[in-house]
């Protein structure tokens, strides 16, 4: 996957310099704000071992609520998390399928409700009232300061350890005096705030939103952490594994663009990158 | 026979009982026929996916195949003028090379199943649409394979399920798939062939999936990139709600086939019960939860919940309010239901049914998707309506679904897309996409004063009418010669990728200066990256809700919206529906009107 990104940077250097600009990497950064948060949070479901494939919906629900208030956001984000959490990890119902059933409900949820009309936010809201060069920073800052936090705290703090040891093994886990199943209904519930909080850091860059928003949202986040070189099947991942793999995602599509390819291509070509890192880390891993 | 399977099998009965109480002609040998029909194509998917899923894997892959399989059958057929049954040999290849290109990632290289799939999922989607252009449909495949797709192909899908049953559950290499699923080491240690088993779970998988792709051409009649959208998910829930785990090791066919019936039951019920379509979504994912924690836990509170949520159902079904005396029903379809402009149509057919009191049906795919058109439209004809007008989406699939409601004495109305001539009675007409391509690009050439470089952001890359337009655009090109098309970038309807391409085309193609979006949230998507631009050179224009686009138009940045008044066409629909149905003879074209342009002068004069 480094191997990956590193290509498409050399070529993109070669062929396009024009793409590392300074405002065309601040656009894409906040492009991808949005997947990276929900990859933070879906890092810490897979570390746990676990999936979640209902944040898409998670995220329009959301994105409806802020037309209540802002901070609705969030909560309404918890709150699916906590459904999710309760299910998967105090039922132990298996993950995928409950988060299957919740990302299809929970579209066709927002889809009854908003009826397809779009929420207007409040005058005055984009950017939180910032000048426009200032909120944009300000969002990049704050997503950039989530993910060196997360990437800290799970090298660092004891109850993020949590997650490795419950994914790794949760037999283990449990046996050493790990509370597992409310780690597990943690990180679904942690992944729920966080997707309530990109969706309000995605809105504040608009003015309406759509209630059809984050389709396919889950696949791109899943592929970023898993590409970025979690076990899929839990305790293993890093941070800056998962923001080079959203890095490497997020900017295929714009680099292409960049590269002058006609966007009828452009599905075809990411799928070949995303095996082609798969046969880059199997040579890699042959090798060592 | 295990637990999960009678807790389906209770399910299936409470469906029926529920749907034939509250549905209109939901227990009748047309809807048992019309249900099968739809069945197969996820079903067969469901069957080989089960295994894939019993062996310890997943194929995300499968709806993808089935659309580069459509694609494949068409061109082999039409462009390369194979007769149809090499044709479909050939598809069926292409299917086992695809599942075995799945097969060599997860089995040599050991790349993760979801992983592998989820690069091939992109892929062969990607490779249908970039040889398609998106845009190339085909058709015109001959009368006796449109027969194959009126029933036939539900012998086919009883001998794949037979066959499938030997394989998994009485022959050597299910065994094996079950022990790889418990433990692949353990297995590879019990000298079962690791690598050749799995690699048949997939290389069938792929089989399984263009074998569905070739029976959708069939169905609808027509080939297009965007086949089996979707459908990969649909033939996963069947299998999981059939008891499989998802882990490996455990699973029948017999559960993915209740699993499968549970899940078509319950949506073409809805439909018939004239619940709106959004439910379905609804109540698979209770149904999904409740099941699978009946089957997992042995809990007496899961029960209780269970059975009062079924005690509750049934009650419902029985004390509902029976509909009053029988009114004239018109059922209205829009091409997707979600779409701003189809909503606002709505409120025009709603304010005129009210009006001259006829009961008015609403309802259509949740997505762009011919297929789903179809499958409304027979449960209208099951449900028995009096008049169906259509939006249609594609003319080649929807034509023996009107056919056969003519046959039964329906009036038939095309709105906003027309289907072919002899298969309807009426056309109401907003717009040509004639008019639609040429007033875009007249306007284009009127800011640019006649002279630069522009782009289109679409809709979906594969989306009919965007396509159609496109063409129209193109030859009115002629008619200004300083104008170039540089480049057509999608959006997925979605405005948030609308405003992301923008702004990429902005800084990787500097010379165009007009961006025309031609779905309804492409404009402003394409207007809020110009503003944040901060400049003032570049032109918005495009096909788009004056609701949608005012701030913009407003400020400035969109400098004017084609499009006519919806909600007149909305009602113009219903009123032309019932005077058809009063004996009334029209003219085969009911016009509404030339195209609206709205600029920053008269937009807050509209209010749609």
């Amino acid at each position: 996957m480094k191997w990956a990104l590193a290509a498409l940077a050399a070529i993109l250097a070669f062929a396009a310099p024009d793409f590392f600009a300074l405002a065309n990497l601040r656009d894409l950064a906040l492009a991808n704000l949005a997947t990276l948060i929900v990859a933070c949070g879906l890092l810490l479901v897979i570390l746990a071992g676990e999936i979640d494939i209902s944040v898409g919906s998670q995220f329009a629900l959301c994105g409806w609520a802020i037309g209540f208030a802002p901070w609705a956001a969030p909560l309404a984000g918890a709150a699916c998390g906590l459904m999710n959490g309760l299910l998967c990890g105090a039922l132990r119902l298996p993950s995928i399928v409950v988060t299957l059933a919740t990302m299809v409900a929970l579209r066709d949820a927002i889809r009854w409700l908003t009826q397809g009309a779009w929420t207007r936010m409040p005058d005055g809201f984009q950017w939180f009232g910032l000048g426009q060069t200032q909120g944009q920073w300000l969002l990049i800052a704050a997503s950039a300061a989530l993910a060196l936090a997360m990437g800290w705290a799970l090298r660092n703090v004891r109850v993020m350890r949590f997650f490795y040891a419950v994914g790794a093994s949760g037999e283990s886990a449990r046996l050493t005096g790990i509370p597992v199943a409310r780690v597990r209904v943690l990180a679904f519930a942690a992944l729920g705030l966080l997707t309530g909080l990109a969706a309000l850091l995605n809105a504040v860059r608009f003015t309406e939103v759509q209630p059809s928003a984050g389709i396919g949202l889950e696949l791109k986040a899943i592929a970023a952490v898993v590409v970025g070189g979690a076990s899929i099947r839990g305790g293993r991942g890093t941070m800056l594994g998962t923001v080079l793999g959203v890095a490497l995602l997020g900017t295929i599509g714009a680099a292409l663009a960049f590269l002058g390819f006609s966007a009828y291509w452009e599905k075809a070509i990411q799928g070949a990158i995303i095996l082609a890192a798969a046969l880059a880390e199997y040579w890699e891993a042959r090798r060592a | 026979m295990p637990r999960p399977q009678w807790v389906l099998l209770g399910l299936i009965a409470v469906e029926i009982a529920v749907f034939g109480a509250a549905g209109e002609n939901f227990l009748s040998w047309a809807n048992a026929v019309e249900m099968l029909r739809v069945a197969c194509e996820i079903g067969l998917i469901a069957l080989a996916v089960t295994c894939v899923i019993v062996a310890g894997g997943i194929d995300l892959s499968t709806g993808s195949l089935m659309g580069l399989s459509a694609v494949a059958l068409g061109a082999l057929h039409r462009d390369w003028g194979l007769p149809l049954p090499l044709a479909v040999a050939a598809t069926l290849c292409l299917g086992l090379l695809c599942g075995g290109l799945n097969a060599v990632f997860v089995t040599r290289f050991r790349t993760l199943p979801l992983i592998a799939t989820l690069g091939t999922y992109s892929l062969f989607r990607g490779l249908a649409e970039g040889f398609t252009n998106g845009a190339r449909s085909y058709g015109g495949f001959g009368d006796s394979f449109a027969s194959f797709g009126r029933g036939w192909q539900a012998i086919v899908f009883a001998a794949a399920a037979a066959a499938f049953w030997i394989l998994l559950e009485r022959s050597r290499v299910g065994r094996g798939w079950r022990a790889i699923g418990f433990s692949p080491d353990g297995a590879w240690y019990a000298r079962i062939p690791v690598t050749r088993r799995l690699s048949l779970a997939y290389i069938l998988s792929g089989l399984m999936a263009s074998l569905a792709g070739v029976i959708y051409v069939a169905r609808i009649g027509q080939a297009k990139a965007d086949a089996g959208t979707g459908y990969e998910l649909s033939a996963i829930a069947a299998v999981v709600l059939g008891g499989t785990s998802i882990f490996g090791g455990r699973g029948t066919i017999a559960g993915t086939l209740l699993g499968l019936a549970a899940i078509v039951i319950l949506q073409t019920g809805l439909r018939l019960a004239s619940l709106p379509a959004e439910f379905a979504g609804i109540a698979m994912g209770v149904l999904l939860i409740v099941t699978i924690a009946l089957a997992e836990r042995r809990s007496r509170w899961v029960w209780a919940i269970a059975g009062t949520l079924a005690a509750a159902v049934c009650a419902w079904a029985i004390v509902r309010p029976a509909p009053p005396t029988r009114r004239v029903t018109v059922a209205m379809m829009p091409k997707a239901k979600g779409d701003p402009y189809f909503i606002s149509c709505r409120k025009g057919a709603e304010e005129a049914a009210k009006k001259l009191g006829v009961e008015l049906l609403w309802d259509g795919p949740t997505d762009l998707d011919p297929a789903k058109q179809s499958e409304i439209a027979e449960s209208w004809i099951t449900r028995g309506v009096d008049a169906i007008a259509v939006a249609v989406a594609n003319r080649d699939a929807i034509a023996p679904v009107l056919a056969k409601a003519r046959g039964r004495g329906i009036k038939v109305l095309t709105w906003d897309a027309d289907a072919r001539p002899e298969s309807r009675d009426a056309f109401v007409n907003q717009a040509t996409p004639q008019a639609i391509g040429e007033t875009l690009a007249d306007e284009a050439a009127r800011l640019l004063n006649g002279r630069g470089d522009f782009a289109i952001v679409t809709g979906a890359l594969t989306a009919a009418n965007q396509n159609e337009w496109i063409v129209h655009i193109k030859r009115r090109l002629e008619r200004h010669p300083g104008l170039r098309l540089v480049k057509i970038v999608p959006s997925d309807d979605d405005r948030d990728r609308a405003f992301a391409e923008t702004q990429t085309l902005i800084k990787a193609e500097p010379s165009v200066k007009l961006f025309m979006g031609i779905a309804a949230p492409a404009v402003p998507g394409a207007g809020e990256a110009v503003k944040q631009t901060g400049r003032s050179d570049l032109f918005v224009i495009g096909l788009s809700l004056p609701n949608l686009c005012k701030p913009y138009v407003r400020a400035g940045h969109v400098q004017s919206v084609v499009l006519w008044d919806t909600v007149a066409l909305g009602r113009l629909t219903v009123e032309s529906a019932v005077r058809l149905l009063r004996g009334e003879t029209l003219g085969p074209e009911i016009v509404l009107g030339a195209p609206l342009i709205f600029t920053r002068a008269n937009i807050e004069n509209y209010d749609f």
